[in-house]
């Protein structure tokens, strides 16, 4: 029995002392580690592209919309139009991309803005997504892999901009949402459908360091043409790789109002710490072990003397 | 568990019986009542719908929309559900790590009830996802993204339900067959049961952690959704006020449940086991009030909590359906009267999944102009589970030894599986004691 008992401690032993060694070599690397996972406010990579979309100079003429839908083999949208032409009412199971019309009901003031996925540069998306089906590639672009997804919904959970959509009338459903045209163009060097179709150059395709620049230039040149004079999705969540130049205010455009730092950064920011290695639950399992074993014995010893007292066995 | 065959005395020094010493099984009365039939009923109607939506897209079934993506089947079967099968991680930690020992009599309530909604909140899960059949990348771990709560949950729920649940009940089915059984079963038995105890003590540890880590992810979900949730709700210690709610939800529910089925099937209470429960509960409650007060002051949230406009009042009626129960229960005659104890602990258990649901409900408010309410196919199939949930705890106690009563009175009788109720022959106790039981 004594016997027992000690090869039992031993093994206890051996196991609070795998998970000390574990969080010993696991806490000091997180202090060290200088390259963050998910940063507060991440740094776009030199080779980031970006979409800028400047509502000032959109005309609302549409031919980004089927230019989406043939790119990305999209069957029109017609349930508004009885089954005449494509009229989506918002993103939706059949539609990446749309322009839509803000009207202030009282004075004449109007915009149109152009919504498709933002391709943030931290996306919560990607962060949440349990099997790693929705990916950020090098160049920035969020894409979504059928063979992984087990289609939780998690995405559009997490997606601040509400973009992700599900296809809830399928039997085998996919998440659909603009990919920067990636499979489709970028991999072939052509820019995205809607930048290369816009007539007006509302929307273009380049460098976000380039477009950056380029926004801010429109800014300066015209200071009080835009709303509060600066960038959508330059520091929106993170920063984004779609921006956003606007004459009205960007929420009456349906753009959220979201702070800077990136949700996954506020999203695992303790968790990454607790569960490095997975040094948290083996330390707090140590921790109940010590105890759980303390009282097993003593529970044992209760057990036997309760038996050979009642004759009856105890339930565990 | 423990069987104490000596009367515990009462603190007040009038001598009082402690009726409940271990698990003894209903042995009398009819199985299927109407109301039992009317349970099996609605069982079959949801799952028969949820199969249907097996083999169906998910649009027809349910009102979810791409803005509100989860319906009630997580938000209420397994966000607000789990929390009430808690009972085995909040009993359990007491009793084994805080060695409150007077609580293994009651265990096997809380670790029944646990299971089936575990088990039921993840079916649940497996026809709510709309691609399941892509799961079996969960038994890929390069192919994890390991930061994703959801990954967290939807591999740790299953394990611990599976793996863990099953193998804390796994005495409670083997001892029917014990007693049951012929000499072989015997001799098999008594052969199997030293090895389960061996591992007993190490399979518990991973029966606490796993849900201490899955309880509080179900919290950490939220974080991503950011500002689309109020700030009432959206805070940083929303994995750790999750699981304060599993540990009270879990803690009120057992009590409210041993109530109720205790009155239900005429049996004596134990006031020294449910004042033990109370207590723990107040300081459960206490403790929760605590870090929402705490964290409400810490993000200057606090004047939003008595602005009194929708949110604030969803917050005002889930705080006071803790913090009454958590103030009367301190009064011993509140405390110790069955029918007050057992509207406190409702109180309790309804303000803990208050919490557990709103955030994802109706505090969770998306700026698109869309809205979500349940459709009657949506409910049906919800209630559907829970309908499952209550038979099979039905059965549960009145095959196996699972609810509290005087062990020591008891001649380890089952009810024979059988569909028409017979007379329960006498079987003589057994001579020798199954060693270290079953």
């Amino acid at each position: 029995m004594s016997g027992a008992l000690l090869s039992r401690r031993k093994a206890f032993r051996r196991m609070t002392g795998f998970g000390g060694t574990l969080a010993a070599t696991a806490l000091p690397k997180t202090a060290q580690a200088s390259a963050e996972e998910h940063p507060a406010h991440p740094v776009a990579p030199p080779q980031a592209i970006a979409m800028l979309y400047d509502s000032t100079v959109c005309t609302g003429c549409k031919a980004c919309m089927p230019a989406c839908n043939e790119a990305n083999g999209l069957p029109a949208d017609t349930e508004l139009s009885g089954g005449i032409w494509d009229m989506p009412t918002s993103l939706n199971a059949q539609t990446k991309n749309i322009i839509e019309l803000y009207q202030d009901p009282k004075s004449d003031e109007f915009a149109f803005v152009k919504k498709q996925c933002m391709h943030c540069l931290d996306p919560a998306c990607v962060t949440g997504c349990p099997f790693g089906s929705l990916n950020k590639n090098t160049l920035g672009a969020v894409t979504w892999n059928p063979s992984l997804c087990i289609g939780c919904r998690y995405c559009e959970v997490a997606c601040p901009f509400e973009v992700p959509q599900f296809q809830w009338e399928d039997w085998n459903p996919k998440i659909v949402k603009c990919e920067f045209c990636y499979e489709q163009r970028l991999k072939v060097n052509l820019e995205p459908a809607c930048t290369a179709v816009c007539p007006t150059k509302a929307v273009i395709f380049g460098k976000r360091s380039d477009l950056l620049l380029e926004a801010k230039d429109r800014i300066a040149a015209a200071p009080d043409k835009y709303f509060e004079k600066r960038v959508y999705g330059e520091h929106e969540a993170g920063g984004t790789q779609v921006l956003y130049l606007s004459s009205v205010s960007f929420q009456k455009l349906g753009l959220p109002k979201l702070g800077t730092t990136s949700l996954g950064h506020y999203g695992t920011k303790v968790t990454s710490v607790i569960y490095k290695w997975l040094s948290g639950p083996l330390l707090m399992a140590g921790v109940l072990g010590f105890f759980i074993r303390r009282n097993w014995d003593r529970h044992e010893a209760e057990t036997a003397e309760q038996e050979r007292k009642t004759g009856f066995p105890e339930q565990l | 568990m423990s069987t104490t065959a000596t009367p515990a005395t009462d603190k007040r020094g009038t001598a009082l019986i402690n009726h409940w010493q271990g698990g003894v099984p209903v042995n009398h009365g009819k199985i299927f009542t109407p109301v039992m039939i009317f349970l099996l009923g609605v069982s079959t109607l949801g799952l028969g719908l949820a199969l249907v939506r097996f083999v169906s897209p998910l649009g027809p079934f349910s009102a979810m929309n791409s803005v509100y993506a989860w319906g009630v089947w997580k938000t209420f079967n397994v966000m607000t559900l789990t929390a009430l099968g808690s009972g085995p991680l909040a009993l359990g930690m007491a009793a084994w790590v805080f060695n409150r020992h007077i609580l293994h009599a009651v265990m096997r309530t809380a670790l029944v009830s646990g299971f089936l909604l575990y088990a039921t909140g993840l079916v649940s899960l497996g026809f709510d996802v709309g691609r399941p059949w892509n799961f079996y990348s969960a038994a890929m771990p390069w192919r994890w993204n390991t930061e994703s709560a959801m990954l967290e949950i939807s591999i740790c729920m299953p394990v611990y339900c599976a793996l863990f649940l099953s193998f804390e009940i796994l005495p409670m089915i083997l001892e029917r067959i014990y007693y049951r059984g012929s000499e072989k079963v015997h001799v098999l038995l008594r052969r199997i049961s030293p090895g389960l105890r061996k591992a007993y003590p190490f399979m518990i540890i991973g029966a606490y952690v796993v849900p201490l880590m899955h309880q509080s992810s179900l919290g950490g979900l939220l974080l991503l959704a950011g500002t689309k949730i109020d700030p009432l709700w959206q805070s940083p210690v929303m994995p750790l006020l999750y699981l304060i709610a599993a540990f009270l939800c879990g803690l009120s529910f057992t009590i409210f449940l041993l109530l109720a089925v205790c009155l239900r099937y005429s049996r004596p209470l134990s006031s020294e086991i449910l004042a033990e429960l109370a207590n723990l509960l107040t300081i459960i409650c206490f403790l929760f009030l605590a870090v929402r007060l705490a964290d409400l002051v810490w993000r200057s949230q606090l004047q939003a909590a008595f602005r009194f406009n929708s949110m604030s009042w969803l917050f005002l009626i889930g705080t006071s359906l803790i913090l009454i129960p958590a103030i009367m229960l301190r009064f011993k005659r509140i405390r110790e009267t069955p029918r007050t104890l057992l509207n406190m602990s409702a109180l309790a258990c309804l303000g803990g999944m208050w919490y557990r649901f709103v955030p994802t409900t109706i505090a969770y408010r998306p700026a698109h102009s869309t809205g979500y309410f349940p459709s009657a196919l949506e409910v049906l199939i919800a209630i559907g589970y829970m309908a499952v949930t209550i038979s099979a705890f039905v059965f549960a106690i009145n095959y196996f030894a699972v609810l509290p009563g005087e062990a020591d009175s008891w001649d380890h009788t089952f009810r024979p599986f059988s569909w028409k109720p017979k007379a329960i022959e006498r079987s003589v106790v057994p001579k020798v004691a199954l060693k270290g039981g079953a």
